[in-house]
């Protein structure tokens, strides 16, 4: 199924559907994952070059894409590798695209669990919010761009609120000493906070929407570097409020510096609440864009009606999200999903842009040999 | 005596035969012996007009004039402005029942028709549903001469344009649809001619009936199509390439496209300094957001996260809720609903009762209430801070879809507490990031961003700053203050 | 325009789906804030069977327990007094009401209320967790806070204290009108009136400590009559995380001079000329530690500063107060923060060879290599550690009176 024409996104628009996928359940957890590979108090420079990492990777397959204007990666990779080869390739993206959307609600779930709703089924968590998430995306890209148009500002806003707050508990000590046992843990931890940065992939599917692809380098720099301000700004006023060896038992290490401080007074007084909310929102844009992009990719492989993926992925994606029998294994998917994501975004696209560049060359001498 | 005219007037007769308002006059022409007859309606038509420039006119003709012809009665003799003819009986009648006068002459095969009408209108008052202290003092009336007339009374403008049309299959009646030339995307303005044309119902009593019958999505709570009283805010509109919608016989105009800040706008944020103007604007978000939640986070903070409220707050109101026997949802409804009954109530009652009704019943039931035990007074300060909230929602039509709202946000907050909150509140973003009004996203200019239009969005911006018309709208012509 | 077609059966559907949805919810995880009873102190307690506790086992209360520990919970009882203002005159009616158990495994105790009390407790308003020293030094923190530390109802801003003596009595109050686990609460908050009282310490920050296996402090408290006083601090020793000792209140200034962490206070000293008494009231205080590393063998210098008034005199003529006598008096108060700092240095390196001051953090912080070879057994090498010190004190005002 092709998309409608007028379902045009604004540069501004894929850059904040970059951003709203990248910031997801990782806000939570990423302090503690990275804490526990790095070791040392220098995570928050793991997380700068593994946002930089993410970045380049996000620029090639930015550039990629768009030199196919108006086709997703899974349009072009049947056309650039044949429909065989390309075809898995593009299941194995839809695979990967709905794995992480039936990780992050499974993720939700957890915490609201924990939370929010002690005692309620995961089965009605995860139920009502697919329901919500695809009343969304009946309405295709543009009301999903216009909607996380509108979580990202709120997000940004009340996060800062909280984490600022929460700089009264802060200690410089806690970071110090920057680089003590040298560059060698940082770089260790670069495999993994590059990993929290997962999302940079969706410029894959995006382009095909945006009304200016020339622009889609812009798009995904910009919307990398806005979660890249944030996880860095969350790495570091999460170590230097509860130290790195206070980060390391923290299931949801985030939550945990929110609920470490009280102001009285204020209405709130205890501030969870917020941070709950904005993430169940992120969590929300997360979910949305992954179990869309999957259905879009399914819709364009097997020529279906995008209605009818949105529907069939319901019951897969929850039955998967119920697979993990507890958290540490639901850690370990998401590890599993960050190691694959590099394995699928990294070096295919870097195929497809040799394929691409080499097949435009041809192209030339051709259209040269005949002019001549 | 020719029998033309008698044929002509057993027609008429006959045809107005159950229309026992109607008069018929015969009449003899001046000094002639030529025979006429007059018909109008008792009550529609001006008598003063039809004593003075018909019938004095035609009876007082001198002899010297004959053989009579219809362009010297036309041109010479009927001092009237609005004049025209007719060739058949069939229309005269339509007419007639109009409020014309039809003036049958023998000799002439035409009938004369003259515009007669007498409009009864109310006197421009101001608008009671939109109040302001500072603005116009003017409000629409039922009259649509007048209405038309109020808006070209605005100021001298060329490039007003009012497109007249008639919709209602068995009562026809006019409407017009009012746009600026030159700012207002034709495109636009055509697509709204093309849905007004699309009507097909033999009635239409007032213009909510066309807002209802060319919105774009029926089952949403918000209203697509902005409807007002005040002249100012349909000019302000059109000035920003809206286009209004004017239906005869309703002091109701329809704007449209609207989005969704508007309907938390006030003309009075204009006319205020920008300063008051933005703080109002931002309060009035804040109050759509307290009157749209509030009573969904009592319910979810008291039956299901005790834990993410102050301390001494928890205890309070574990004190204030000992011995309620209802559950917090049930409390809530009863008294939400309560409220809502006063409301209606207060709206429907005569004027000198309405407001004392309302404050008696508010004080007693509450007090009542927290004095049996029903329910907390915690609750109370809720469900009034909630009430007055939603008072100052400057569009009537806005406050009723969060009032609605209000008790679908209580029901998901009592089935899954904040996390039911927070799902209502994505859900409502969604439908308002999926539904369009006339082609604009309703949620604009919030997303897509359009950071020129947030000069009027959540603040308003000096006025000298806001060079331009919304983006949004597409105008043909973009500024409205030229460049130094 | 669009098609205004509905389908009737969807529409149905949906509804069914909706409905039942909301009549399925409905209760599972509500549960009514007057239903609860929100507990705010705990106190834990050497084995000491209530009263009560010994009757209802005599009835044959009983399951398979080890008595390692006794449990006090603090429950604000508004129940009581809500009904209306008419039981508020009541004058044996405490805003509070104070639950024990004993038994081995806390969150059993904790469910075990439940079947005691009407209204099951719930955690999310914890304020203050008093320990008894003698239990601690019995079983470690880690095991103590466990369950504190991994419910997810417990905040980490709950305060932990030691008390020297039964920790429930620190839970008691003699008015009706006070709820002591507030009362606690609050006292932390006076640290810009007295140095006696150290950084409060929550339960976040003491898993920080826990996992680095630092030694640290804790406030101590003691209760009489229902009355409680901070006084001094315990001790817990970063590699067993058990108590070992207590510092007295003169040794804990000392540690607070030498960590610069106080907020306000003062010093009273007597002049060395006349023995008169001299007040001294801070308004800021400062100290700097430096680690310095020579030859493998590590030593530390605090530099301390301090900012005040002299806010007290006893000069017996109404003497002039002049440059001199400032100076005496500087001099005297430097003198006495010194005498603080040894016996407070005394006991820590000496007598408990624990770091409770933070000279580790110092060393890793400007010598990470050295420190990563120490870490394992930084106490007992502290212990051997010179450290040298200096006080800086400026009398910059004397109040609003001058001259006399």
């Amino acid at each position: 199924m092709t998309q409608k024409a007028q379902d045009r996104i604004t540069t501004v628009q894929a850059a904040v559907i970059v951003s709203n996928f990248l910031l997801g359940s990782g806000i939570l957890t990423l302090p503690r994952a990275s804490a526990e590979v790095v070791g040392t108090p220098d995570v928050w420079f793991s997380v700068l070059l593994g946002g930089f990492v993410a970045i380049g990777a996000g620029i090639l397959m930015a550039v990629l894409s768009k030199w196919h204007k108006g086709k997703t990666v899974f349009q072009y990779n049947q056309k650039l590798l044949g429909k065989w080869i390309g075809g898995t390739i593009g299941l194995a993206f839809v695979i990967y695209f709905f794995m992480t959307a039936a990780y992050q609600v499974r993720a939700l779930s957890e915490v609201t669990q924990l939370f929010l709703l002690e005692g309620t089924p995961s089965w009605a968590i995860v139920m009502v919010f697919m329901w919500v998430s695809l009343y969304l995306m009946f309405g295709g890209i543009n009301p999903i761009a216009r909607l996380f148009e509108l979580i990202l500002p709120v997000t940004i806003v009340i996060y800062l609120l909280v984490m600022l707050m929460s700089l009264k508990l802060f200690e410089w000590d806690n970071l110090r000493p920057f680089l003590g046992q040298g560059i060698l843990p940082v770089l260790d931890g670069v495999r993994s906070t590059a990993l929290s940065f997962l999302g940079v992939e969706i410029i894959l599917v995006i382009t095909a929407f945006m009304s200016n692809p020339n622009h889609s380098v812009k798009a995904v720099v910009i919307g990398t570097s806005i979660p890249l301000v944030i996880y860095m700004l969350t790495v570091v006023i999460v170590i230097g409020g509860l130290s790195l060896d206070g980060v390391l038992t923290r299931t949801w290490p985030t939550l945990d510096l929110i609920r470490s401080y009280e102001y009285t007074g204020l209405i709130f007084e205890r501030f969870e609440s917020l941070l709950l909310v904005i993430w169940i929102m992120q969590i929300y844009s997360t979910f949305t864009i992954t179990y869309f992009a999957s259905a879009l990719g399914l819709s364009q492989i097997f020529h279906f009606d995008i209605k009818t993926c949105l529907y069939g992925l319901l019951p897969i994606v929850f039955t998967l999200s119920t697979l993990p029998q507890n958290i540490d294994v639901l850690f370990a998917l998401g590890d599993f999903l960050g190691k694959s994501a590099f394995f699928l975004f990294v070096p295919i696209p870097l195929l497809l842009l040799i394929i691409t560049k080499w097949r435009k060359g041809a192209n030339k001498d051709a259209a040269e040999k005949s002019g001549s | 005596m020719s029998s033309q005219l008698n044929n002509k007037l057993t027609e008429m007769r006959e045809r107005m035969s159950f229309h026992s308002d109607v008069c018929i006059r015969e009449i003899t022409l001046g000094a002639t012996e030529i025979k006429g007859a007059i018909v109008f309606v008792n009550g529609l038509a001006d008598r003063d007009l039809i004593d003075l420039h018909i019938l004095k006119a035609l009876m007082t003709l001198r002899q010297d004039c004959a053989p009579l012809t219809k362009s010297y009665v036309m041109e010479r003799v009927l001092t009237i402005s609005q004049l025209s003819e007719v060739p058949n009986i069939e229309e005269t009648v339509a007419k007639v029942l109009m409020g014309a006068t039809a003036i049958l002459i023998d000799g002439i095969p035409e009938i004369l028709l003259a515009g007669t009408t007498k409009n009864k209108s109310r006197n421009i008052e101001e608008p009671i549903s939109e109040a302001l202290v500072r603005g116009p003092r003017m409000g629409f009336n039922e009259c649509l001469s007048d209405n038309t007339a109020m808006l070209r009374r605005h100021g001298e403008n060329d490039s007003m344009v009012f497109m007249s049309m008639q919709v209602g299959s068995r009562a026809k009646k006019d409407l017009v649809i009012a746009y600026m030339k030159g700012i207002a995307e034709p495109e636009l303005v055509e697509e709204v001619a093309a849905r007004i044309c699309k009507i097909n119902i033999d009635n239409l009593p007032e213009s909510g009936y066309v807002e209802q019958l060319i919105e774009d999505d029926f089952l949403s709570p918000f209203p697509q199509i902005q409807s007002t009283e005040r002249p100012d805010r349909v000019i302000g509109a059109m000035m920003e390439g809206r286009v209004a919608i004017l239906l005869d016989g309703t002091p109701f105009a329809l704007i449209a496209p609207v989005t969704f800040s508007m309907l938390l706008q006030s003309p009075e944020d204009y006319y205020e300094r920008w300063l008051a103007g933005s703080l109002l604007r931002l309060l009035r978000f804040f109050a759509a957001m307290i009157a749209l939640l509030t009573p969904a986070m009592y319910i979810s903070f008291i039956s299901f996260h005790p834990g993410l409220i102050p301390t001494k707050l928890a205890i309070s109101i574990v004190g204030s809720r000992i011995g309620v026997p209802f559950s917090s949802l049930i409390e809530a409804l009863i008294m939400e609903v309560a409220i809502e009954i006063l409301r209606e109530a207060g709206l429907r009652l005569p004027k000198p009762i309405g407001p004392a009704m309302g404050i008696v019943g508010g004080l007693i039931i509450g007090e009542a209430a927290v004095q049996a035990g029903i329910v907390s007074p915690i609750l109370v300060i809720v469900v009034a801070v909630t009430a007055i909230s939603s008072f100052s929602i400057p569009q009537y039509s806005a406050g009723i879809a969060l009032r609605m709202l209000r008790f679908g946000a209580m029901f998901c907050a009592a089935a899954f507490g904040l996390y039911g909150v927070v799902l209502f509140v994505l859900l409502l973003s969604a439908h308002v990031c999926r539904i369009k009004s006339f082609g604009v996203p309703y949620a604009s200019p919030g997303a897509p961003y359009r950071l020129g239009d947030w000069k009027d969005f959540f603040v308003r911006a000096p006025i000298f700053m806001m060079r331009k018309r919304p983006e949004m709208m597409h105008q043909e012509s973009k500024r409205r203050q030229k460049n130094e | 325009m669009r098609r205004r077609k509905v389908d009737h059966k969807r529409w149905i559907t949906g509804c069914m789906a909706t409905l039942i949805l909301f009549l399925q919810t409905g209760c599972w995880s509500k549960d009514e804030i007057e239903d609860l009873s929100i507990y705010v102190g705990m106190a834990l307690d050497l084995p000491y069977e209530t009263v009560l506790e010994r009757k209802m086992d005599q009835l044959g209360s009983d399951y398979r327990k080890r008595n390692h520990i006794s449990f006090t919970l603090q429950i604000v009882d508004k129940q009581s007094e809500a009904k209306s203002g008419d039981t508020k005159d009541d004058p044996t009616s405490k805003p509070y009401l104070n639950i024990s158990e004993t038994g081995d495994s806390l969150f059993e105790m904790i469910r075990e209320f439940a079947t005691r009390l009407e209204r099951p407790v719930i955690g999310h308003h914890l304020k203050v967790i008093v320990i008894n020293e003698a239990l601690s030094r019995r079983y470690s923190m880690n095991n103590l806070l466990s369950f504190m530390l991994r419910d997810n109802d417990i905040r980490l801003n709950c305060l932990v204290m030691m008390s020297s003596g039964t920790a429930r009595k620190v839970m008691e109050a003699k008015g009706n009108s006070i709820i002591p686990s507030f009362r606690l609460n609050g006292m932390v908050d006076n640290r810009y009136r007295t140095l006696k009282i150290i950084p409060p310490v929550s339960l976040s920050k003491l898993e920080s400590q826990m996992n680095a296996h630092a030694s640290y402090l804790l406030q101590n408290v003691i209760a009489v009559n229902g009355e409680v006083k901070l006084s001094g601090a315990a001790v817990i020793l970063g590699k067993t995380q058990k108590f070992i000792g207590r510092l007295s209140e003169e040794e804990l200034l000392g540690t607070i001079w030498l960590t610069g962490e106080g907020k306000g206070g003062v010093v009273k000293s007597y002049d060395p000329k006349t023995k008169q008494v001299i007040t001294y009231e801070l308004k800021s205080m400062k100290s700097k530690i430096k680690s310095r590393v020579v030859g493998g063998k590590i030593s530390f210098h605090v530099s301390i500063e301090s900012d005040g008034r002299l806010i007290e005199e006893w000069m017996e003529g109404n003497e002039t107060i002049d440059d001199e006598f400032i100076i005496r008096s500087e001099k005297a108060t430097s003198k006495e923060v010194q005498r603080l700092i040894k016996l407070g240095l005394n006991k820590i390196q000496n007598r408990y060879k624990t770091d409770v001051v933070g000279f580790g953090s110092r060393l890793s912080i400007e010598h990470p290599k050295v420190w990563k070879q120490v870490k394992e057994n930084w106490d007992e090498t502290f212990s051997q550690v010179p450290i040298t010190y200096d006080v800086k004190l400026n009398i910059s005002e004397t109040g609003s009176k001058q001259g006399h």
